[in-house]
């Protein structure tokens, strides 16, 4: 036992601590070697386990229960109101954003009003007109589309021939839509193919049939180049144009060559365009289009834009947040005072247990990172009990209100983090309190 | 990190402490000489007793001999190491590898069970080889076993009494294995019934090879050890047992 303290190769000598500090250079550089005259001073540096550091603090932590328990409430009151705040304003936009996917998200239509009827004024938009939208940027399809009171409900045959006592046709849409109408709807010809702009030049009687007109018109095909027949007219169906995703009234339509229903069924006026947008685009396209169109009377025509997706969501938080946030900060504030308080007192309690581990060998590092790591516990504590309530809270308002709760993982995850922040923010000075006791007068204190 | 020191400065092996020319003063108006031209060793298991009557400077002499004041001027070697040109955290780290306190008011912790009160003696260092933080309790144990706690595994200290307490005090000093038992009026807040186990164990310990240094203003406690200093007005007298 005398000899335990002179273990490490005493005959190696002052050859073996030069060695030692050449080895390790960056022990020179602290200030006590360079003071120290070179010599060794057969000293261990102070160091504890993590895991003991913790198991103190858990243990100081866990002495007071009932202390510790109303020092996280101020925590707990912080981290839940923001968790609430934020859960509950995502949960609510998610509410209205969950209605506009994809597809209204970038869908813009323009409707147009017929010329005033005084004047013998060309239409506000002519077939052409969506040439200039397509050029706009973010336009990816676009297409004008005809329809009329009068061609709204049509007599539609398959035949010529009239049976007696049969149902003579069916009452169909008829309206005129230019070439690019598939891409427009973001359908597909299921049979044949879309009028194209030579059809349209050379004036052909040819329909294409919503796939829901076709199917009530009996044709299932156009191999045998089917015929329909109405107001005294006979086209030929060259295609059936189905699975529409706007537009859906038009699968019960006659789609004509605009042409071909100006010639046959004066059918001309555009009176809406269709347009898809890239996402993102929409409303910058909807509001250049009206000018694309028809730049004399931009004004006049309407457009059908979704709402915007960023301003919307921003607008429902920004109601939401705005004060709860604000709340959520100061009680957070008003716990980290808490927790410095109530640390500042454990420390004025404890100055003979500090004095006393001062005296067992504990640095000041210790010393301050014990309480540290009280305060930060506490504020951990109450991040955790904070976050778990904040959950239950918006799980049970989206209950009540049949919504589906929306919470952000990094929420989750991030208020427990956030709590323990604020605790070791205000473990910082009470803990530094602590270190800097002198341990004489510390040990002076009654343990 | 333990490396031996260059013999050549090193005192007499078998000093524990060596005290050359101390003296600590206090920078107050006006200036008070607490120690003055200090020379003292203590052998390495030997019992010394360091008596005076309050003000004499045996609180300024035990801080200085625990590494908790520095002298002013002069030399002090603890178990063969200068500490004047420590820096803070060596001095630290020497206090709680080779020093083991005894306080008067035994500074326990009381939500803690005696094990654990012990344990914390080997909390801030790294494991030695042999003695792992796992058998940390083991340890302890054994420390209590040796001062004769056997029967109050588990307790907290409210529940012992003062001489247990003590007890439990001391255990904890010697879970650190020192060089040195420092003891501070180890027997100032126990009666005399307990006084007297205490000192028993002081001379058991002693028996063991163990260093014991007491600081006390009691004669009966200072009769006990081998040698007996005196220190009056911050001078130490040697005085034969």
């Amino acid at each position: 036992m005398k000899s335990r303290h002179r273990t490490a190769a005493p005959d190696l000598g002052p050859a073996a601590s030069r060695q030692e500090q050449l080895i390790r250079p960056q022990r020179s550089r602290r200030p006590w070697l360079r003071s120290a005259e070179g010599h060794d001073k057969g000293v261990e540096r102070p160091w504890i386990s993590p895991r003991d550091l913790w198991a103190e603090a858990l243990s100081g932590v866990l002495a007071r229960p009932v202390r510790s328990a109303l020092t996280t409430l101020g925590t707990v009151l912080g981290i839940g109101t923001l968790v609430i705040t934020i859960g509950v304003a995502s949960t609510a936009a998610n509410q209205i954003v969950g209605r506009f996917d994809a597809l209204t998200a970038t869908s813009v239509s323009v409707v147009v009003p017929p010329p005033p009827p005084s004047s013998d004024a060309l239409p506000l938009v002519d077939w052409q007109g969506i040439d200039a939208v397509d050029r706009l940027a973010g336009v990816e399809s676009s297409a004008a589309l005809a329809e009329s009171d009068k061609t709204a409900a049509v007599q539609v045959r398959a035949n010529d021939v009239v049976t007696p006592g049969g149902v003579s046709g069916q009452t169909l849409a008829v309206v005129a839509a230019s070439s690019s109408l598939p891409a427009a709807v973001r359908g597909d010809v299921t049979a044949g193919r879309f009028y194209d702009t030579g059809d349209i030049d050379r004036h052909d009687r040819v329909a294409v049939l919503g796939d829901q007109a076709a199917h009530l018109l009996g044709i299932k095909g156009v191999e045998d180049a089917p015929a329909v027949f109405f107001d005294g007219h006979s086209f030929t169906v060259i295609g059936i144009l189905g699975r529409f995703e706007r537009e859906q009234r038009l699968s019960t339509s006659v789609i004509l060559p605009p042409t071909t229903a100006k010639d046959r069924l004066g059918l001309d006026l555009v009176n809406r365009v269709l347009i898809n947008t890239s996402l993102g685009a929409a409303q910058q396209v909807a509001r250049q289009s009206p000018t694309a169109l028809s730049p004399n009377n931009a004004k006049a025509l309407t457009v059908l834009a979704p709402p915007d997706l960023s301003k919307a969501r921003k607008g429902v938080q920004g109601d939401v947040n705005g004060l709860f946030l604000v709340l959520g900060l100061v009680s957070l504030i008003v716990g980290a005072i808490g927790i410095a308080n109530v640390t500042l007192v454990t420390v004025m309690e404890r100055v003979g247990e500090i004095g006393l581990r001062r005296a067992l060998g504990a640095s000041r590092r210790q010393i301050a990172g014990q309480f540290l790591m009280e305060s930060t516990t506490i504020g951990l504590l109450g991040g955790v009990i904070g976050a778990a309530l904040g959950m239950v809270v918006v799980v049970s308002v989206s209950a009540l209100k049949d919504w589906t709760p929306v919470l952000d993982g990094r929420l989750a995850l991030g208020a427990p983090v956030a709590g323990a922040l604020v605790g070791l923010l205000a473990g910082v000075y009470p803990s530094l309190r602590a270190s800097r006791m002198e341990p004489v007068e510390a040990l002076r204190a009654p343990s | 990190m333990t490396e031996s020191l260059p013999h050549g400065d090193t005192p007499h092996e078998g000093h524990v402490i060596k005290l050359t020319g101390v003296n600590r003063t206090f920078d107050s108006e006006p200036p008070v000489h607490a120690l003055r031209d200090v020379n003292m060793t203590i052998r390495r298991g030997e019992h010394l007793s360091i008596v005076g009557p309050s003000g004499s400077g045996k609180s300024t002499l035990l801080n200085i001999l625990g590494l908790l004041d520095r002298p002013s001027s002069g030399d002090y070697w603890l178990d063969g190491v200068k500490t004047g040109a420590l820096a803070d955290r060596q001095r630290t780290a020497l206090r709680g590898s080779r020093i083991g306190f005894v306080f008067q008011s035994f500074h326990l912790l009381p939500y803690r069970t005696v094990e654990e009160n012990v344990m914390l003696a080997e909390l801030y260092r790294k494991p030695r080889p042999g003695r792992r933080r796992r058998n940390r309790g083991e340890r302890a144990r054994a420390a209590l076993d040796r001062v004769g706690l056997s029967h109050r595994h588990g307790f907290k200290p409210d529940r012992l009494s003062g001489g247990e307490r003590q007890r439990v005090a001391i255990a904890r000093a010697l879970m650190s294995e020192p060089a040195l038992l420092l003891c501070d009026e180890p027997t100032g807040n126990l009666d005399s019934e307990n006084t007297l186990s205490v000192l028993e164990l002081f001379d058991q310990l002693c028996a063991q090879g163990l260093t014991l240094a007491v600081i006390t203003h009691d004669d009966a406690v200072s009769r006990r050890a081998s040698r007996r200093v005196r220190i009056r007005d911050g001078r130490l007298s040697q005085e034969v047992a």
